[in-house]
C-alpha cells in the first residue's frame, strides 16, 4: 500500500475552505443578529447584516458550484453509503469513536480513491449538504426578499416560520461544524487530516 | 368697583372664554351621545354633498352645468369618510353654511374651521411641538396640520390599532411628499446658492445605511426615528427633528427592549401574552423583528445543546490525551 495517496481534487479543497470561511462568518454574524443586544455586541448589528448578506449570497453560489461540480465529476457517488452492511459499518465506526480510539485500535475505515468517507461520514455529510443546507439557503433567500414570504400564517407574520427554520437549520449546521472540526483531529496524527484537506494527499 | 377690579374681572372672563370654553366644547363633542336618529340626520345631510362629491355622484351628477373637471379632483371616498375620526360629523360643521347650495358661495372656502376650533387643548400642546419641527421652521407658510392630516380619511392610531394600518396611514403622508418630486417641489424652500427650489433627496438613498428600506417603510413609521423619545405620554411628539438628531441605532428596535413597544405597538401592548413563548410576541402577528421577537426557551435549549456537545468533545479530547500519555509512559517504563 502506498504511504501517500492523492485523494482530494483541487476543486474540492478550494470549495471546502471557501465554504468553511463563509460558514464561520455566517455563524458569528448570525449569532450577533439573533442575540442583538447593546451590552454584548459580538459584531455590530448593521455590520453583521451587511457581512451576513454578502456571505450568504456567496454561499449560495458556492453551494451551486458544489452541487454542479459533484454531478459533473461524479464525486456525488462518494456521499452515497453503499449497501450491504451500512448499519454494521456505521455501528463499527461509532464504536471506534466511543471506545476503539481510546484503546489505540486501528481505524475501521481506510480512505481510498473509491471511498473517501467512512459510512458515518457519508451519512452525515449527505444529510447536511443535501437536506440542511438547502433549508438554510432557501429560508435565507426568503429572509433577504421577505416580500416572497407568505403575508400571514395562522395569525402570525409569514416571516416567523421562515426565520424559525433558518435559525434551527443554522443551529444544526453549527452543531455539525463543531463535531466536524473536532473529528478532523482523529486522523493518523492530530493534524494529518487538516493537511490532507490542504494538499490533497492522504497519509496512510 | 375700581378700574383695576374691572380689568381683573374682564381678564378672568377672557381667560374663561379662551381656555375653559373650548375645553368645554371639546368635552361636549365627545360626550354627545349618538342616537340612530342623529346618525340618520347626519348621513342625510352629508348625502346632499355626496350627491356630487363622491364617485357615484360624479358619474351621475344632479346637475350638468358644472365644472366637472374640477369636481373630479374634489371627489370624496364615502366609506373612508364614514369610518374616519370625523365620520360622525356633518360636512357643514367644518365647512360652514356656504356650501349648502350650488353654485357654492364665493367666500365659502374662507369659512373652513381650523382644527383648534374643536380641539383647543390638544392643539395647544401639539402646536408647540409642531412649531419646533423642521417643517414649521424651514417650510413655514405652506405647512399646516392638513399637510399631514386628511380630515376626511384619517383614523386615530388608538382606534386603528392594527400596526400595519397605522404605518400605512402615517407613512403615506410623509412619502406622498418625500417620495414625489412634484409634491416636494410645491413645498421645498429655495436653495441659498442656486436660488432654485431645493432638490428632493431620494428617500432610499438618504437611508442607504438601512437595509431593505422599502420593507422598513411598510412595517415601521418615519416618526419612530424622526421624533424625540416620548416621556411615556399618550401622544407621540409632533416635533420632527433635524436629521442630525434622528435615530440611527438599529438596536433601538432590534432588541428585546424594543422602542417599538412604546411607540407603534403601544396600543396593542395590553395584549402581550408571550404567545408561543416569545418575548414581545404582540409584534408577531405583524412582523418578525430580528432581535426583538425572541423565544428564550428555544434559545436556552439550543445553547444547552451546543454547550453539551462542546463539553462532550472536550472530555473526548482529554480522554485521548490521557490515553496517549499513559501509553507513552508504559512504552518508556
Ligand atoms: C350639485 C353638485 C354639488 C353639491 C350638491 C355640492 N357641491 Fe361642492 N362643489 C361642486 C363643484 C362642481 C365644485 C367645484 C367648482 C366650484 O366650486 O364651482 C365644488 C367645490 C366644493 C369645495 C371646494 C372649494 C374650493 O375652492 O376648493 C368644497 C369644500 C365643497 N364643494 C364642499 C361641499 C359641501 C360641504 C357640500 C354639501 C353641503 C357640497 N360641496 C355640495 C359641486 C357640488
Ligand atoms: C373635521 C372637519 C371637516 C369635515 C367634517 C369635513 N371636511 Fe372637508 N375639508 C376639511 C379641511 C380642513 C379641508 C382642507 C384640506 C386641505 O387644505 O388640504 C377640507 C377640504 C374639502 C374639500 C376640498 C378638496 C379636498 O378634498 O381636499 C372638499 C370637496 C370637502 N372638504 C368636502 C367635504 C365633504 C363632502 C364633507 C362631508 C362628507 C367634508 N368635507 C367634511 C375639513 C373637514
Ligand atoms: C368642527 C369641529 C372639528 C374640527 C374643526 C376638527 N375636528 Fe377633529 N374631531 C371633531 C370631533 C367631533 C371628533 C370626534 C371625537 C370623538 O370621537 O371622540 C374629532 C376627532 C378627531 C380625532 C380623533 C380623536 C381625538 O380625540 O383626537 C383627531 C385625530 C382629529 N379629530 C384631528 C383633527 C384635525 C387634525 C383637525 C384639523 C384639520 C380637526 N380634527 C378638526 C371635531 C372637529
Ligand atoms: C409632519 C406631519 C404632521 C403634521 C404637520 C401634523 N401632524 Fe398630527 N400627527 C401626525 C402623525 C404621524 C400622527 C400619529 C401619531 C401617533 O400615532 O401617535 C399624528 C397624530 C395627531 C393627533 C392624534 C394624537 C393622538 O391622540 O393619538 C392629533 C390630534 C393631531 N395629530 C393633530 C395635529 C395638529 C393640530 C397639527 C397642526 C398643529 C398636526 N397634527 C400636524 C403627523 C403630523
Ligand atoms: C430607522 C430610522 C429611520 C426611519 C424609519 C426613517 N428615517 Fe429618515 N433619517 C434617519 C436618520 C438617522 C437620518 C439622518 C441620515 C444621515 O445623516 O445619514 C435620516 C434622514 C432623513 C431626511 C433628511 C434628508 C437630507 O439629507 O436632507 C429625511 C427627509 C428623512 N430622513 C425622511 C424620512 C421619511 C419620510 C421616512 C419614512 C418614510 C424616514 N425618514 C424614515 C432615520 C430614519
Ligand atoms: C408636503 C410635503 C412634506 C410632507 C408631507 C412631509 N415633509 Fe418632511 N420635508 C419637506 C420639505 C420640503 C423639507 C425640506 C426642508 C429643507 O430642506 O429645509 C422637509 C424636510 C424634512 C426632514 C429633513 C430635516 C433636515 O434636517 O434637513 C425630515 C427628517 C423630514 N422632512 C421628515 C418628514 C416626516 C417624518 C414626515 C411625515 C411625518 C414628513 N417629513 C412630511 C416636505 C414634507
Ligand atoms: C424604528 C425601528 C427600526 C429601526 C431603528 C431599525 N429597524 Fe430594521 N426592522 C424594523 C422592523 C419593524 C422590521 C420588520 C420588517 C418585517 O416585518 O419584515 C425590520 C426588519 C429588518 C431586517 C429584516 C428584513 C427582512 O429581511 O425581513 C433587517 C435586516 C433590518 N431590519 C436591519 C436593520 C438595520 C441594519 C438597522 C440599523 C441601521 C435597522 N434595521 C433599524 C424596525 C427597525
Ligand atoms: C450556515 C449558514 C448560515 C447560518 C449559520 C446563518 C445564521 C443566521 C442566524 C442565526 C440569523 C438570525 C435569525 C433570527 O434571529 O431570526 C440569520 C439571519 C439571516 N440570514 Fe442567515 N445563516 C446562514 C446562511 C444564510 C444564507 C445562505 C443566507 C442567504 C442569503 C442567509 C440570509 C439571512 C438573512 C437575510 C437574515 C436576516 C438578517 C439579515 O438580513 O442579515 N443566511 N442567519
Amino acid at each position: 500500500m502506498a504511504e501517500r495517496e492523492y485523494l482530494i481534487s483541487l476543486w474540492i479543497r478550494v470549495w471546502h475552505w471557501i465554504n468553511a470561511i463563509l460558514i464561520l462568518v455566517l455563524t458569528v454574524t448570525g449569532i450577533s443578529l439573533h442575540f442583538a443586544d447593546p451590552n454584548l455586541p459580538l459584531v455590530e448589528f448593521a455590520l453583521s447584516v451587511r457581512l451576513h448578506n454578502i456571505a450568504g449570497v456567496t454561499l449560495i453560489f458556492a453551494y451551486l458550484f458544489f452541487v454542479i461540480a459533484n454531478i459533473v465529476s461524479g464525486n456525488w457517488w462518494q456521499f452515497v453509503p453503499k449497501p450491504p452492511g451500512i448499519m454494521q459499518r456505521a455501528m463499527a465506526q461509532g464504536r471506534w469513536y466511543v471506545i476503539g480510539i481510546f484503546k489505540g485500535e486501528p481505524h475501521p475505515h481506510t480512505p481510498s480513491k473509491t471511498t473517501h468517507f467512512n459510512t458515518l461520514q457519508s451519512l452525515t455529510y449527505w444529510s447536511v449538504m443535501y437536506l440542511v443546507m438547502p433549508v438554510v439557503i432557501v429560508t435565507g433567500l426568503i429572509y433577504l426578499y421577505p416580500e416572497f414570504a407568505p403575508d400571514q400564517l395562522f395569525g402570525y407574520d409569514g416571516l416567523l416560520p421562515v426565520a424559525l427554520l433558518h435559525y434551527l437549520s443554522a443551529a444544526v449546521i453549527l452543531l455539525f461544524m463543531l463535531s466536524h472540526i473536532y473529528l478532523g483531529t482523529t486522523g493518523k496524527t492530530v493534524g494529518s487530516m487538516f493537511k490532507m484537506m490542504i494538499t490533497g494527499w492522504h497519509e496512510h | 368697583m375700581t378700574l383695576h377690579q374691572i380689568r381683573t374681572v374682564i381678564a378672568g372672563l377672557l381667560l374663561f372664554a379662551v381656555v375653559l370654553f373650548p375645553a368645554y366644547a371639546q368635552e361636549e363633542k365627545t360626550s354627545a351621545a349618538m342616537t340612530p336618529e342623529l346618525l340618520e340626520k347626519i348621513r342625510k345631510s352629508n348625502n346632499e354633498c355626496f350627491a356630487c362629491h363622491s364617485e357615484e355622484g360624479f358619474k351621475n351628477p344632479p346637475k350638468v352645468e358644472m365644472d366637472l373637471v374640477k369636481l373630479r379632483t374634489l371627489v370624496q371616498d364615502t366609506k373612508a369618510f364614514n369610518g374616519s375620526n370625523h365620520g360622525l360629523m356633518e360636512c357643514k360643521q367644518c365647512h360652514g353654511q356656504g356650501y349648502n347650495d350650488f353654485p357654492h358661495e364665493a367666500e365659502a372656502s374662507a369659512k373652513l374651521s381650523p382644527c383648534e376650533e374643536c380641539h383647543a387643548v390638544k392643539v395647544l400642546k401639539i402646536e408647540m411641538q409642531f412649531d419646533a419641527s423642521v417643517h414649521a421652521v424651514n417650510v413655514k407658510e405652506k405647512f399646516t396640520c392638513n399637510t399631514c392630516h386628511s380630515p376626511h380619511i384619517d383614523l386615530i392610531a388608538s382606534k386603528l390599532i392594527d400596526p400595519r394600518k397605522i404605518v400605512a396611514q402615517d407613512n403615506r403622508h410623509c412619502l406622498d411628499c418625500h417620495d414625489s418630486d412634484l409634491q416636494f417641489a410645491k413645498f421645498a424652500p429655495d436653495d441659498e446658492k442656486t436660488l432654485l427650489k431645493k432638490a428632493r433627496p431620494n428617500i432610499d438613498t438618504i437611508h442607504d445605511w438601512l437595509p431593505n428600506t422599502r420593507r422598513h417603510w411598510q412595517r415601521v413609521r418615519c416618526i419612530e426615528c424622526h421624533t424625540p423619545e416620548g416621556k411615556g405620554g399618550k401622544i407621540l411628539s409632533h416635533q420632527i427633528m433635524d436629521k442630525e438628531k434622528a435615530e440611527k441605532k438599529c438596536l433601538a428596535c432590534h432588541n428585546t427592549n424594543s422602542s417599538l413597544m412604546t411607540r407603534l405597538y403601544r396600543h396593542l401592548i395590553k395584549e402581550e401574552q408571550q404567545k408561543l413563548g416569545f418575548v414581545n410576541s404582540v409584534i408577531l402577528s405583524n412582523s418578525y423583528v430580528l432581535g426583538a421577537t425572541r423565544n428564550p426557551l428555544l434559545d436556552a435549549v439550543l445553547m444547552i445543546t451546543v454547550g453539551a456537545l462542546l463539553l462532550g468533545l472536550l472530555l473526548h479530547g482529554l480522554g485521548r490525551i490521557v490515553v496517549r500519555l499513559m501509553q507513552r509512559r508504559n512504552n518508556h517504563g
